[in-house]
């Protein structure tokens, strides 16, 4: 350890603060968000868990002729489920991830309009999601050039409408992750919300009948009485 | 350079900083003083724009801190050497606040070579010991080249090598104009290395000021086996003391030990009074307490 002050802090010290400089340009945060969610050992692991998965999804439809619908939207659906399981995590990783560290403290003093920080955020998770379609989209092509080399037919019900509606598809399940990432903190709970919002909405549909009770006394009014009295 | 005026908040219902106001100058380095929880780390979250004040106003530079287009620039912070994602490594981390702020990245190669972890640089910070992620977190409050450095215990978790030389550090940058504003809770290691002093006790400033002055008006307590010829020197000497009833104890008021007057009790005294108890030591002369 140097105790000599070598001239590492230049001078003009007593510069004029603040004024004179300008606002970080949008390019350069969306750089170092770019950096933050694919520089660290977990996210590059995270990033190829969710490129086997997709690889591995692909072998149902690939391995499975007889039990699953061997058309060209039915492979894109397993890939698109794939995605829209495990990208959210990366994009909720990328906001709570400042929480959980506390780095918040540096990156909000860093740049202290967060409005600004959660963009760039958006911006990367963004670009990751188009990166994981593209992706899916050789992975779908790869298993149905398989399907196809094996020997079977395959229906063609593919359009740009519909590669486009995967596209946003995975997209906005990336949005999702980054709306719960920044709206709940913790990463744990983030993660597991999706899945407990589908249980919410199946469960509800169970007591539907149940809760609505308007509903179910209107059968007093319209006479319909069969079912309810004999 | 960095002010304060009036500020508050509360958690709830309990008061953590109670109006609180403060100047600080170029080139000064101020202590900022007080036990835990007193509302050191909120006061200087309410600066940096991580906690909203409830009352009050302060500045930077002239601006609040969030108006500052690119605040590292200006504002070197140390605010948690424990907020860094483990799984970076350290030249990453200064990496990244180097983009932010717009400074060339050989400035991150300076900095590990100024704070000491060029070896160490492609390690995790996970795997950091405290010692080394408070030195790095100093060279990334240091990456934006600022005018006034805000820090929150810097001393905190190194060893007496590393103390010296952070007060080195922080002197060199501060007699170029710089501005330091230091949290503490260690009284022995502020006085060393500030000029001014801030104290705070749950929430509200109880003092402040130069420390030489804060310092000057402190009073020393003198045991002696000679109380009639110790008097007789203070009084020779102008001091004013307070003779407090029991065998050999008298209290002076006035100036402490290395203050030339004090030493001119001692000269024409000889042996007749046994050296006061040392107070704490200042910059100037460490060397004339023989208790520390």
């Amino acid at each position: 350890m140097t105790t000599t002050m070598a001239r590492a802090v230049p001078d003009g010290a007593a510069a004029v603060p603040g004024a004179a400089f300008t606002n970080i340009p949008f390019s350069r945060l969306v750089r170092v968000e770019w950096g933050k969610a694919t520089q660290t050992r977990a996210a590059r692991w995270l990033l190829a868990a969710v490129a086997a998965t997709t690889v591995g999804l692909m072998l149902a439809p690939v391995l499975a002729p007889s039990t699953i619908d061997q058309t060209f939207t039915s492979y894109l659906s397993y890939v698109a489920t794939g995605l829209s399981i495990l990208l959210p995590v990366v994009a909720i990783l990328t906001l709570t991830s400042e929480w959980s560290q506390r780095t918040v403290l540096t990156t909000f003093t860093q740049e202290p309009r967060r409005l600004r920080v959660v963009a760039a955020k958006i911006a990367v998770c963004l670009m990751l999601g188009a990166g994981a379609a593209v992706f899916g989209g050789l992975v779908t092509a790869a298993g149905l050039a398989a399907a196809g080399a094996s020997g079977r037919t395959l229906d063609a019900n593919l359009d740009t409408g519909l590669v486009i509606a995967f596209l946003l598809y995975v997209l906005l399940n990336v949005m999702t992750g980054v709306a719960l990432g920044a709206l709940v903190h913790n990463s744990a709970v983030a993660i597991v919300l999706p899945t407990g919002f589908v249980l919410l909405g199946q469960a509800s549909q169970v007591v539907a009948d149940w809760l609505d009770y308007a509903t179910a006394f209107n059968w007093l009014l319209t006479g319909e009485g069969s079912g309810h009295v004999s | 350079m960095i002010t304060a005026s009036a500020l508050s908040k509360s958690y709830g219902i309990a008061r953590v900083v109670s109006d609180v106001s403060l100047t600080y100058e170029p080139g000064t380095i101020t202590g900022f003083l007080g036990p835990d929880g007193a509302g050191k780390s909120t006061t200087l979250k309410m600066i940096v724009g991580l906690a909203r004040p409830d009352h009050g106003t302060s500045a930077v530079g002239g601006r609040p801190f969030v108006d500052l287009p690119n605040p590292t620039r200006v504002v070197g912070t140390l605010l948690d050497p424990s907020a860094m994602h483990p799984g970076r490594t350290g030249r990453a981390t200064l990496g990244i606040a180097a983009r932010m702020a717009g400074v060339p990245t050989a400035r991150v190669e300076q900095l590990l070579e100024l704070v000491g972890l060029a070896g160490a640089a492609d390690r995790r910070v996970g795997a950091y010991s405290l010692g080394m992620r408070q030195r790095l977190g100093i060279a990334q409050a240091l990456v934006g080249d600022p005018q006034v450095l805000i820090l929150d215990e810097p001393a905190n978790g190194l060893d007496p090598e590393g103390i010296a030389w952070m007060r080195l550090l922080l002197r060199d940058f501060a007699d170029r104009g710089g501005t330091v504003l230091l949290s503490s809770h260690l009284l022995h290691e502020a006085q060393a290395t500030v000029d001014h002093l801030v104290v705070i006790s749950q929430g509200s400033v109880v003092a402040s000021g130069r420390l030489d002055d804060l310092l000057a008006t402190t009073s020393l307590l003198v045991r002696t086996p000679d109380t009639d010829a110790l008097s007789g020197a203070l009084d020779a000497a102008g001091i004013s003391y307070l003779p407090r009833p029991g065998p050999d104890v008298h209290r002076g008021h006035g100036r402490r030990p290395g203050h030339p007057r004090a030493r001119r009790v001692h000269r024409v005294q000889g042996a007749g009074a046994s050296s006061p108890s040392c107070g704490p030591p200042t910059r100037a002369d460490s060397s004339s307490c023989s208790s520390h």
